[in-house]
């Protein structure tokens, strides 16, 4: 775990070096703009559209820096010959993987609890008190950013930077309409087509799952079922994901 | 070439040998063994086969210095990633430190550098070494003392803080040694070690590895350079297109007997300069310094009288032997290669 740990902390740390601070200040920034722009127009709604934007842009600027840095972040290590020092020490080549996990999932989640923390304040500035209905909403994309991010792992592992993020937000995209795949299913197709697209509805992360704005916005409790099953089906879902990235990346060749 | 005096090998003289012998009881295993390997990548878009590496069989074991030599794409890398467990051998067997290599086991006591190291630019040499130690499992304070004893050793005490993007080749060299030797490795594999080196840094590793032998380390080693090959190495192996065309000591390898004899003269007049050419030695140099080469042992006595009686004066009689650049290129041009 110690070896794990440090390959963690060094993607954390290179993430956090290069990139992550100046995106949480822009956005910071953008929030604070977005709200005083946007409350005079929302006819006394102003506070709910300021959560719901800033949930919901927090999100996915969190799932695209993941999907950005974790496409080229093992490219790099390859390419640089980074990897080699490292994989010539007794790690497994899982344990490098689970590393570089680790590091960009807590790097990715940082910003996002940074903006959260941005947009608690500004609400709570702007209009009095802080949402705090908004923390439920926000670990749960938290688990959606760690299935984003196993995702983008996975593909690393294998292919190209650019293919790497146009599968991960393919993947990412199509999660959030994996429900609906239910309901062609439903529809009777074809045997093929129908086994195919249940095939489908299984291997996607279910990830409208972890859509908890709405509640948010309106000070709704999300379930304490809901939340336990969304746990449960994420980390199967990450470890299932890293398995399989484990396997492809212990058979690779570094020519 | 003047073959430089190897310390480790002449001042303590036995010692590592001894070392070595013993060592080799204790540790009957070779510390690294290869056993018919054979390596084929694949196009991967015409699947046409390329033999990197062809029936290598090795055996490296405790104390000795170990040269791979050959051109660009003879196979050395890929040797030794194979050696790494970073690719996988076609055919053929390979254990290191008894184990698979892809076992990380097998790694524990392994220093490796690479050829033209790379590490991360977001960190300093302190943090390197700290992911590293941690990496090994090194306990942290031990971890940070042997760091800073390799940092000190290696002339990099002064830029323990300074980010890597600002090293410079020959630093990141260093570092790179630094991180190889920090967990005192067993089997030490170093890929084109002087790489980037200036003469005062490539005496430093040499030194250090000479250490690291007497040590009982075992090191396996690839360079172009060959003069630092034939200083440091114990035996070497020559290759050529993924084939091991010579392997052996390096003494044994090169011609024991003399190729030339080269006597260094002071001033000789164009006559006698003249005569012997004509008998088929060569003479260079002029003023008070002349060079002449006698390919033929037995008349360099017959030079050296006809000299004498002459009066000039003889500054040095030596036998030149075969480098070991001279056996490389000898090798090669025998396997159809350069030469």
């Amino acid at each position: 775990m110690r070896r794990v740990l440090a390959i963690a902390r060094n993607t954390l740390r290179e993430v956090a070096r290069e990139r992550v601070a100046l995106v949480l200040a822009i956005f910071g920034l953008g929030i604070v703009v977005a709200s005083q722009a946007l409350s005079p127009l929302a006819l006394g709604e102003g506070r709910k559209v300021v959560v719901d934007f800033g949930l919901a842009g927090s999100t996915l600027v969190s799932i695209l820096l993941a999907i950005v840095l974790g496409s080229s972040l093992l490219h790099k290590e390859i390419e640089r010959k980074t990897v080699y020092a490292i994989l010539a020490k007794p790690v497994r080549r899982e344990e490098f993987l689970a590393g570089k996990f680790l590091g960009l999932w807590a790097a990715t989640a940082a910003l996002l609890l940074g903006m959260t923390a941005i947009l608690l304040a500004v609400v709570a500035l702007s209009y009095g008190a802080a949402p705090w209905g908004v923390l439920g909403a926000v670990s749960l994309s938290l688990l959606e950013l760690g299935i984003v991010t196993a995702i983008v792992v996975l593909f690393s592992a294998f292919t190209t930077p650019v293919l790497t993020a146009f599968f991960a937000l393919a993947a990412a995209a199509a999660g959030h309409f994996a429900e609906d795949l239910l309901y062609f299913v439903g529809r009777g197709a074809p045997g093929v087509a129908k086994a195919a697209t249940e095939g489908v509805y299984w291997i996607l992360p279910h990830l409208e799952l972890y859509n908890a704005r709405a509640l948010a916005v309106h000070n709704l409790p999300i379930g304490g079922e809901r939340m336990a099953f969304a746990l449960c089906y994420g980390l199967l879902y990450i470890g299932a994901v890293l398995a399989l990235a484990g396997t492809i990346f212990r058979h690779r060749e570094f020519r | 070439m003047s073959r430089e005096r190897d310390e480790s090998r002449r001042v303590p003289g036995w010692a590592p040998r001894v070392a070595g012998n013993l060592l080799q009881e204790v540790d009957p295993l070779p510390r690294v063994l290869l056993d018919g390997v054979t390596k084929v990548y694949r196009d991967p878009m015409t699947l046409r086969p390329a033999v990197a590496v062809e029936g290598l069989s090795l055996e490296l074991r405790p104390a000795e210095i170990f040269g791979l030599l050959g051109p660009n794409g003879a196979g050395k890398t890929s040797t030794i990633k194979m050696i790494l467990g970073l690719t996988r051998p076609t055919r053929g067997t390979i254990r290191l430190q008894g184990r698979d290599p892809r076992d990380p086991r097998s790694r524990a006591r392994l220093g490796y550098l690479p050829e033209n190291p790379s590490f991360y630019d977001h960190l300093v040499a302190d943090e390197v070494l700290g992911l590293m130690a941690d990496l090994f499992g090194i306990d942290p304070q031990l971890g940070r003392r042997r760091a800073e004893e390799l940092l000190r050793r290696l002339g990099l005490a002064g830029h323990t803080k300074k980010a890597l993007r600002k090293f410079s080749k020959g630093m990141t060299q260093r570092l790179g040694l630094c991180q190889a030797l920090l967990n005192e490795p067993k089997v030490l594999i170093l890929d084109e070690p002087m790489s980037g080196l200036d003469p005062i840094g490539r005496a430093e590793v040499k030194r250090i590895l000479r250490e690291e032998r007497a040590r009982g380390t075992t090191v396996l080693m690839s360079s172009h350079v060959l003069a630092e090959i034939e200083t440091l190495c114990d035996r070497v192996a020559i290759m050529d297109r993924g084939r091991v065309l010579r392997m052996g000591a390096v003494e044994s390898l090169l011609q024991s007997e003399a190729l030339e004899w080269e006597i260094v003269t002071d001033a000789i007049s164009p006559t006698r300069a003249a005569l012997l050419g004509s008998r088929g030695h060569r003479v260079e140099g002029g003023g008070t310094r002349w060079l002449i080469r006698v390919s033929d042992a037995a008349a360099v006595q017959e030079v050296l009288r006809d000299l004498t009686q002459e009066g000039v004066t003889i500054r040095a009689v030596e036998p030149r032997r075969e480098s070991l650049e001279e056996f490389f290129m000898r090798a090669l041009a025998s396997d159809g290669g350069p030469g």
